[in-house]
């Protein structure tokens, strides 16, 4: 033990006089989770209260209808509505090139006389219907119909997402609905204010009778909603820990470069003393970065109006998962160093294998975006095992018994990798050269 | 010689994967306590390979190697206790200190405490090094790194000292500490074995050298010995040049 702890101080030494490694391993992914959360805060924020969504609203319509839209639009806390751009009145040709030059992302076209054309077609169809009451048989209004149709026009930047022009639809979709609902009350009341005079219309006030509650049912607290901190934290905390791979590889090759390990294995310590070391220095790195990542979270976050992390209270559990993932991360990161021959070869193979590792563990794009077959491969992704692991436990309340699964997969991985490393060394070792 | 030999090596071949040709081609040799023992060749003739494997860094494809009695495949572990190995490059980390590489390396040796601090405070007096203890290595002169190379692998008195070309690229003034400390420690019984390039380090420093060429010893004995046995030449380097030849190597 002695040895080991020996080459504890060694490696922690090492660390410590590497300021530009240290700044890779704490400051930039704390950077990183800021900024990426920033960016993805609208994506995922349900309670933001910012609304910062452009969108070009041209309202040649100047009735009912195109100021219910706008009103609905900005209602929604999530479009800012523009009506004019450089001092210019918005037109519809305006419009088009400012999406067109990718300046904004989407524009709403209400054409002239869409509330007439909703309107006519709402008191045919009422006049049916009254008439329909007053004369049961040989009604002439029956016939009366209107082909007429209101094409709003909806430009999109081309290089939008199309999860993003869905979602923008189907709020269109509702609100034209809303919209003609409210006409079609609006037009029985007049009508049969005309029949009968004595009758006294009810106030307008038409409310939705189904609307839909949004639970997050999370065990005994209901109370966490899923946030971009909630997803960004463990994600990109998970991404960096992985990261690793770069320091932690470059040191085991600079150790093979300059010469230091030659000197070890003519000395009477195991290879596995000398490792082992690395792996727990290394270890307490990432649990380290992870903290620092965590409090970014807490207490980063919420001054650019971002919910805070809310990480739950199983502290023993997220410490298994911190060192389970550390030891993957950590896994990896030797099997690497060990098999790559160069700084270039670990850096590239590193960096690669980890950004395909984060895709497909659904760090970037939820699994459940994903076609099935992805979805499959995705349970195959050290960095979905740990970000599921740290989901359960901020967002689910899940026990240690819950995150049991996760983490021995993360310990298998770390074993699985650990033995290709080992074995490549006995393979490769100057021993057999 | 009597006494029995502290290393023993017979029929050694080395051939690395990949290759036809071995690097050693059935070496044998023995040397004895206190002896320092040169082995001396052009480049690629097999010292640094033979070096290697008596340190256990390399496997021999083929032969027996015996240090202090040890069988170097079944009792690496012993052997690596009582031997200390100075590395033809300075292999030690640029970003400790002097004392903090020798720290480590000492402790890998099992020694701690106040006995190993001594021990590199003597290292440090020996070679003049004194105020460089705190100094990285990286931020070393060439020289200093040979000296504090060195010493990281005679921290633990070993008996056997395996040095690699260890006066390579250094002043006159860092490679006479150098030759003088060995030539110390060789009173006090440890046993020296050595590759250089410079004949003539050779012949003031060594009591037997092996001339190695192809991986085979060509000729063998104490430099003396070996002038005697060829009197038209009038010193090591000569005879050197004469036994293998003045083609250049790879």
């Amino acid at each position: 033990m002695f040895k080991f702890f020996s080459a504890c101080r060694k490696e922690s030494l090492i660390l410590l006089r590497d300021m530009a490694g240290l700044i890779l391993l704490f400051v930039m992914p704390m950077i990183m989770v800021v900024i990426l959360a920033l960016v993805q805060e609208k994506g995922w924020s349900s309670i933001t209260k910012d609304p910062s969504i452009p969108v070009l609203l041209v309202d040649e319509d100047q009735d009912t209808l195109g100021a219910k839209i706008e009103q609905g639009l900005k209602n929604s806390n999530i479009f800012k509505i523009y009506t004019s751009v450089d001092g210019k009145k918005l037109t519809r040709d305006l419009a088009r090139e400012k999406i067109a030059r990718g300046e904004y992302n989407v524009g709403v076209i209400i054409p002239k006389g869409a509330t007439q054309i909703i309107r006519h077609k709402v008191q045919i169809m009422v006049t049916q219907i009254v008439s329909g009451i007053m004369m049961p048989v040989d009604n002439p209004f029956l016939d009366l119909q209107s082909n007429d149709s209101v094409n709003i026009s909806v430009y999109f930047d081309p290089g939008i997402k199309g999860t993003f022009k869905y979602a923008f639809m189907a709020t269109m979709k509702e609100y034209s609905m809303f919209i003609e609902s409210s006409m079609i009350f609006g037009s029985f009341n007049s009508e049969l204010k005309k029949m009968f005079p004595q009758y006294r219309p009810p106030k307008m006030d038409y409310k939705e009778t189904v609307y839909f509650s949004e639970i997050f049912p999370a065990g005994k607290d209901e109370k966490a909603l899923p946030s971009t901190t909630q997803h960004n934290v463990p994600a990109w905390a998970l991404f960096a820990m992985f990261f690793i791979v770069i320091p932690m590889s470059g040191s085991m090759i600079k150790e093979r470069e300059e010469g230091s390990l030659i000197r070890i294995y003519t000395m009477p310590v195991s290879y596995f003393t000398i490792f082992m070391a690395k792996v727990a220095v290394y270890t307490v790195v990432c649990v380290i970065q992870f903290i620092l990542m965590m409090l970014a979270g807490r207490f980063v976050l919420p001054l650019a109006n971002i919910a805070p992390l809310t990480i739950g209270s199983n502290y023993a559990g997220i410490l298994l998962m911190m060192i389970a993932s550390s030891l993957a991360a950590l896994g990896f990161a030797i099997a690497v160093g060990t098999i790559a021959r160069t700084h270039q070869q670990a850096a590239s193979f590193g960096v690669v294998s980890v950004v395909v590792f984060t895709a497909l563990g659904g760090l970037w794009v939820p699994v459940y975006f994903m076609p099935e077959v992805m979805r499959t491969i995705a349970t195959f992704s050290p960095l979905n095992w740990g970000h599921v692991g740290f989901i359960d436990l901020f967002l689910r309340q899940a026990t240690i018994i819950d995150v049991l699964p996760q983490i021995l997969k993360l310990l298998g991985f770390f074993i699985v990798t650990i033995s290709i490393a080992l074995f490549y060394r006995r393979v490769n070792s100057p021993l057999n050269s | 010689m009597s006494e029995k030999a502290i290393i023993e090596i017979r029929d050694l071949v080395k051939i690395y994967k990949g290759s036809e040709e071995p690097a050693i081609n059935g070496i044998s040799l023995d040397i004895y306590p206190g002896e320092i023992f040169g082995l001396l060749g052009p480049n690629g003739a097999g010292k640094t390979t033979t070096i290697s494997i008596l340190c256990g860094l390399f496997r021999a494809t083929k032969g027996s190697v015996r240090i202090a009695g040890l069988d170097i495949h079944s009792n690496l572990n012993g052997i690596k206790q009582i031997i200390g190995v100075v590395p033809q490059d300075v292999a030690l980390y640029p970003t400790l200190s002097a004392w903090e590489n020798l720290t480590f390396f000492g402790n890998m040796y099992g020694l701690k405490g106040q006995h190993l601090r001594e021990k590199i405070a003597e290292g440090f007096s020996v070679f003049g090094l004194e105020k460089h203890a705190n100094k990285k290595i990286a931020d070393c002169s060439g020289g200093i790194k040979r000296r504090i190379n060195l010493i990281a692998g005679l921290l633990h008195d070993p008996r056997i000292i395996f040095l690699d070309e260890p006066t390579v690229g250094i002043d006159v003034q860092s490679r006479v500490v150098i030759l003088d400390y060995l030539k110390e420690l060789n009173k006090k019984g440890t046993t020296v074995i050595y590759t250089s390039h410079y004949m003539e380090e050779a012949e003031k420093l060594c009591t037997r050298v092996a001339i190695i060429d192809r991986g085979s010893v060509i000729s063998m004995g104490n430099p003396r010995e070996l002038l005697a046995d060829h009197p038209e030449f009038k010193d090591l380097e000569n005879i050197f040049l004469h036994l293998t030849g003045k083609d250049l190597r790879d």
